[in-house]
């Protein structure tokens, strides 16, 4: 396993657009919610920094964050550590020199897993960090309360952002098209799909997509609108986190498996 | 020990069948050449071999079966072009080389002196000239000390000196009882090269041997006469000659080697002909190769 891991370290250790997207990740994630501070006083009287900065609740706005920064930057660095590889015809090299193919794709499984719990451990990091300046007094069953569960729940998100990039890339091959069509199928087909599906079946199922559920996995923190939007319709137009875990685990699954099967079956 | 065996590998691209049937057998130390023109399904070859293309029937296996299934750790290949990390300086990229093959100590600066490139290990892959990543790509190779060295079209796209350079590695790998399989479509390459060839056209296996087998005893002679059709005559039906043929206005005749050049001069003088031209000509395997595809 470490072999695999240090291979793939060896090969993005320089590698400028994925440092830089690490960088940015790790910068954005607590900055994001920072910026709050500054925000004018209006706002500020709704949503004091009480309400962002304290425990339990900066677990889910920095989970809120998270889950954006996620899906662009997890999920690109998912799909380019493929890509690149295509382009440059290294999975070729990596193959002919002496990796089996199903070496190759348990590489790719434990960097994406390795890239998801440094994303979390930051998570857990930074949130901790806003919490302790903020809280006032401190209570150590408060900031344990739900704990487990953010945490868990923001790791299967990341890895299921970097699965999603993974399957694109291995599908599509090229970098520049991959990333259009990943873009493509999550901002807008999705939506028309889901749009076509609650037109002609009015119900829940149609929020059991891929890329709707790995969004209501981090629950939406902002619980008066939520409620309100909730009031006005028929249904509760999000997953509960259990319909969403679950949900994200099927999808997730199914991905690696066709990553997998591409990876053992195609000409490279 | 049979270093691969192939059984009807088969490769079929929709209608086309870019390997069909082919069955080879490479033994330890030998240089074998797979020559055949280009699209004659090579690279598609040792591309099934290498498990980066998938066959669609027949088999094959390496070293008898006897190194286990994840055999390619212990060849070194250069497959087309050389393929590595461009934003990497040579030495990285030849560190994940070894990392790949497991290779504790890859004496890479000694690799590197040997390839001629030590002068620029320190600048990234992409900043190369083709020939630079070509002996970059054989340097890959060679890593580990591999008893089996795979090479396809090594000097291709090279200037003169360069693939001058390469041949004389691959020789002296070859001396060192490593075996090698190397495919061109350069004839020339193979015959300094090579010890066997095998041919290949259209996916086919037309023939195989020891580079001396398949290049025949037969010598050509190509003579010339005012009287042209007066010469044909004379040697039309004589049992040593093998082949005979008008080229450019002048005959070419393919004869085994008990028949002497004197005797076809005085033949001819004894018809009242004298020869204007007369040359000999050890056959080459340009003409023989030729002459199998030709005829398939």
């Amino acid at each position: 396993m470490l072999y695999l891991l240090k291979l793939e370290f060896l090969k993005i250790n320089n590698y400028r657009p994925f440092i830089v997207m690490m960088i940015l990740y790790l910068i954005l994630l607590p900055v994001s919610l920072l910026v709050a501070k500054s925000l004018p006083e209006e706002l500020a009287a709704i949503f004091s920094t009480k309400e962002f900065y304290t425990f339990p609740n900066v677990w889910r706005y920095l989970g809120y964050i998270g889950n954006w920064l996620g899906f662009f930057f997890l999920g690109f660095m998912g799909l380019l550590s493929v890509t690149m590889e295509f382009s440059n015809k290294t999975l070729r090299q990596n193959i002919i020199t002496g990796l089996s193919r199903k070496e190759y794709f348990f590489a790719k499984l434990i960097f994406i897993t390795a890239i998801s719990l440094i994303g979390t451990f930051y998570y857990f990091l930074s949130g901790t960090l806003i919490g302790l300046f903020h809280a006032n007094p401190y209570y150590m069953d408060v900031y344990t309360q739900g704990l487990m569960f953010y945490i868990s729940s923001y790791f299967l998100m990341s890895f299921a952002y970097m699965s999603l990039g993974l399957f694109f890339g291995m599908l599509v091959r090229r970098t520049g098209f991959a990333v259009f069509t990943f873009l493509a199928y999550s901002v807008f087909l999705e939506r028309v799909i889901r749009g076509i599906h609650m037109y002609y079946i009015e119900s829940r199922t149609a929020l059991f997509y891929p890329v709707n559920a790995m969004s209501d996995l981090t629950i939406i923190p902002f619980p008066n609108i939520a409620n309100t939007v909730i009031s006005e319709m028929d249904f509760n137009p999000f997953l509960t986190s259990g319909e969403a875990i679950i949900t994200v685990t099927i999808y997730t699954l199914i991905f690696l498996f066709v990553v997998y099967r591409l990876m053992m079956k195609q000409d490279l | 020990m049979i270093v691969l065996q192939t059984k009807e590998l088969t490769k079929r691209y929709d209608s086309i069948k870019a390997v069909n049937q082919l069955s080879l057998q490479v033994e330890e130390g030998q240089i074998l050449g797979i020559l055949g023109p280009n699209g004659s399904g090579k690279t598609t070859f040792l591309g099934i071999v290498l498990d980066i293309i998938k066959k669609d029937s027949g088999d094959y296996n390496w070293f008898e079966g006897k190194n286990g299934r994840n055999v390619r750790k212990k060849l070194g290949a250069l497959l087309e072009t050389p393929n590595f990390y461009p934003n990497k300086n040579a030495q990285d990229n030849l560190k994940i080389i070894a990392h790949i093959k497991k290779v504790k100590n890859p004496r890479i600066n000694e690799l590197l002196e040997i390839t001629n490139l030590a002068h620029r290990k320190k600048s990234p892959f992409r900043d190369y000239s083709l020939g630079m990543k070509q002996r970059l790509g054989i340097a890959g190779a060679m890593i580990g000390n591999p008893d089996v060295l795979i090479f396809d079209e090594p000097t291709n796209g090279l200037d003169p000196q360069g693939i001058a350079e390469i041949r004389e590695t691959i020789v002296n790998i070859g001396k060192q009882g490593k075996t090698i399989i190397m495919a061109s479509h350069i004839l020339d390459e193979v015959e300094k090269v090579c010890t066997h060839v095998s041919i290949i056209k259209n996916g086919n296996h037309l023939i195989s041997g020891s580079v001396g087998s398949i290049i025949s005893d037969d010598v050509q002679v190509e003579i010339a006469a005012t009287n042209m059709d007066g010469l044909k005559n004379i040697f039309s039906n004589d049992s040593r000659i093998s082949k005979l043929e008008e080229k450019e206005g002048k005959l070419v005749l393919n004869i085994n080697s008990e028949f002497p050049t004197i005797e076809i001069n005085q033949m001819a003088y004894n018809n009242a002909i004298v020869l204007t031209h007369l040359v000999v000509k050890a056959k080459s395997l340009e003409s023989e190769f030729l002459e199998i595809v030709s005829k398939n």
